[in-house]
């Protein structure tokens, strides 16, 4: 006897009257069938039929937007897991984390998993930003799905910043106090927004309350609806960035000589961003199956990887919160330890104006850079003068982010890692 | 066909009047709910520790002492018959200082203080602040966190 394959158990099951009442077709075979199989699931609808090569190329998009996407998915998934036996309050949140590692079964593991996908999640949002930087992506007609990449970035730094205090240990109470007292330096407003995020003028339950709201409900909810509308935008800009793709004004075609009759393929026509636009048709295949079994493949890495780690690291947790003894020295999440350098030499450069010019720059960049040359390809010569300062920035963060890391011992003196007693660092 | 129908580009009285309504309604109603939602998550009450209390009798302070009340955050500095108070919240970002010999010391980002609260180095941006102290009528040491004085300041007993 033959054993059955997936693929073989769907088209058994799709020839049945339930199977057919839920999946409409079976295993496609021609490619009428492929682009059926596309359309007809709500859950590859939302993807294109047919997609240029270019686009699938690994070396192009490294993945990196999907594996975010996919730890997005992991982390609402561990997240809701935990919120069963999580409890918001100052004198339980710590008992039930220490319940999750010791008592539930799989909670060390569905805990573990939270806090690794988030710092990868954190690490590759900011190499997705570096690659569509790298590639010239963010141009028209991209601008818009830029800025939205930007809202995104400020929203994962969000989740993982409220996240943090939730275990309510050492390291959560005091890296939320410090985190939070930079944001009072902002001038005119600081102290205001400092006092509605704490719920009062110190880290307390008020605080508590408040971060687990925006962390299991405000900012996923917004991070959620952020990234739909910018998948939506990918494929609506008509796929990814690539070299031989025609600036947009040149495709626009006026609207009067446009049929009425087919409203759908209007939409696309009208936006000059049809697949068609532009192209060699065999220069695209059937996202059926190239473009769904790279993604599947690709989100069955990431989990592995991801339960790989929760196996065999633990996450971090201290003692009890406690508002009388920082810890020393008292250090932000990594992904702030740049700028909590910056802030040791002083609280309002560092921790205001750096980073919010960072994020106007980030912001203004694809309707102040406008040139179209070199997108679609990695490091173009046509833009060493913007890939040159990038780089410049990147360096600098990246080199701060060390030294916050891993230079900086009690009292923020200077360290030298390989010689630190075990007990005084304090890393994740 | 209404003659008075306006053609697509015209501005009619009644027109101009509903778009204004719609604009002046619209604007305030989201105005309305903005300032409604902020002044919601703006706390009226906080569930924190009074910022007035009593600090027990002089006589518990030996001369010459400095002395950390934990649950307070706060120093109280004895020398003679003069009592201050001094803040332990670093003016920095908020960490706990602790005594060091030549004042105070805060272990965060290494920012010190001297024995008046100064600042001789590190990032910390102001000195750390003095809280008022009286005497209560039952001759209790009471101490305002609400109210910061100079640094000069004493209670004289
Ligand atoms: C939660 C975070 C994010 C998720 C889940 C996400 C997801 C994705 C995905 C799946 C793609 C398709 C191509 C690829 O995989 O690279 C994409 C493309 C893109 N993303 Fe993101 N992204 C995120 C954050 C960002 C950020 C921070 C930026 C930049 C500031 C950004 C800007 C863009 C742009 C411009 C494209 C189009 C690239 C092209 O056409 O070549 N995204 N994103
Ligand atoms: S909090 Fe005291 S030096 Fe930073």
């Amino acid at each position: 006897m033959k054993t059955p394959s997936p693929l073989g158990l769907w088209a058994w099951f799709a020839g049945t009257r339930v199977g057919r009442s839920i999946f409409r077709v079976g295993p496609p075979r021609s490619n009428l069938e492929r682009s059926q199989a596309m359309v007809s699931s709500f859950l590859l609808h939302v993807q294109p039929a047919k997609v240029s090569r270019h686009s699938l190329r690994a070396s192009y998009s490294l993945g990196l937007g999907l594996i975010s996407l996919y730890l997005f998915f992991i982390l609402t998934g561990t997240g809701v897991l935990l919120m069963f036996y999580y409890v918001p309050s100052t004198t339980q949140a710590y008992d039930r984390m220490k319940d999750l590692q010791f008592v539930v079964s799989a909670g060390l593991v569905v805990r573990n998993m939270h806090r690794w996908a988030a710092h990868l999640m954190v690490a590759f949002v900011m190499l997705h930003m570096c690659r569509v930087f790298y590639t010239g992506a963010y141009k028209q007609p991209r601008e818009f799905n830029w800025l939205l990449g930007v809202g995104l970035f400020l929203t994962t730094l969000g989740l993982s910043f409220t996240g943090y205090l939730l275990p309510w240990d050492q390291l959560a109470f005091w890296a939320i106090t410090v985190g939070s007292n930079i944001a009072g330096y902002a001038p005119v407003v600081g102290p205001g927004i400092k006092y509605l995020l704490l719920g009062g003028n110190t880290v307390g339950q008020e605080a508590l309350t408040r971060f687990y709201a925006l962390h299991v409900i405000v900012l996923p909810a917004v991070a959620g609806l952020m990234v739909a509308v910018h998948l939506f935008r990918v494929r609506k800009d008509g796929g990814l960035s690539r070299p031989d793709e025609p600036a947009e004004d040149a495709q626009s075609i006026p609207l009067g000589q446009l049929p009425t009759n087919k409203s759908y393929g209007l939409m696309e026509l009208a936006r000059g961003t049809t697949p068609q636009v532009g192209r060699d048709p065999d220069d695209e295949v059937f996202a059926w199956p190239h473009l769904i079994f790279r993604e599947l493949l690709l989100f069955l890495l990431v989990v592995a990887f991801v339960l790989f780690l929760a196996v065999f690291w633990n996450a971090p947790l201290e003692e009890l919160a406690n508002p009388i003894h920082p810890p020393n020295p008292a250090k932000a999440p990594w992904y702030f330890l740049g700028l909590q350098e910056l802030v040791s030499y002083s609280a309002f450069w560092g921790g205001v104006v750096v980073p919010a010019l960072l994020v106007t720059a980030l912001a203004l960049l694809p309707y102040l850079d406008r040139r179209r040359e070199g997108v679609g390809r990695w490091f173009a010569r046509e833009r060493r003068v913007a890939n040159t300062v990038f780089s410049i920035c990147l360096v600098i963060a990246i080199a701060l982010t060390i030294v916050g890391t891993m230079f900086r011992g009690p009292n923020w003196g200077w360290v030298v890692p390989w010689r630190t007693p075990p007990a005084m660092t304090q890393e994740h | 066909m209404n003659p008075s129908t306006p053609t697509e580009n015209e501005v009619t009285r009644r027109g101009f009047f509903q778009l204004t309504m719609g604009w002046i309604a619209g604007s305030f109603a989201a105005a309305a709910t903005a300032v409604a939602t902020v002044r919601f998550l703006v706390p009226n009450v906080v569930f924190e520790p009074a910022q007035r209390f009593k600090a027990g009798a002089p006589g518990d302070y030996p001369d010459g002492s400095v002395t950390f009340l934990e649950d307070e955050r706060v120093f109280l500095v004895r020398r003679g018959n003069t009592f201050r108070c001094l803040s332990a919240v670093c003016t920095h970002l908020g960490c706990t200082v602790n005594r060091s010999e030549k004042g105070y010391h805060c272990p965060c980002h290494g920012s010190t203080f001297n024995a008046d609260g100064n600042v001789e180095s590190g990032p910390a941006p102001r000195a750390l602040t003095w809280f008022l102290v009286t005497l209560s009528k039952d001759n209790r040491l009471l101490v305002d966190k609400g109210e910061s004085v100079a640094s000069d300041k004493y209670l004289i007993l």
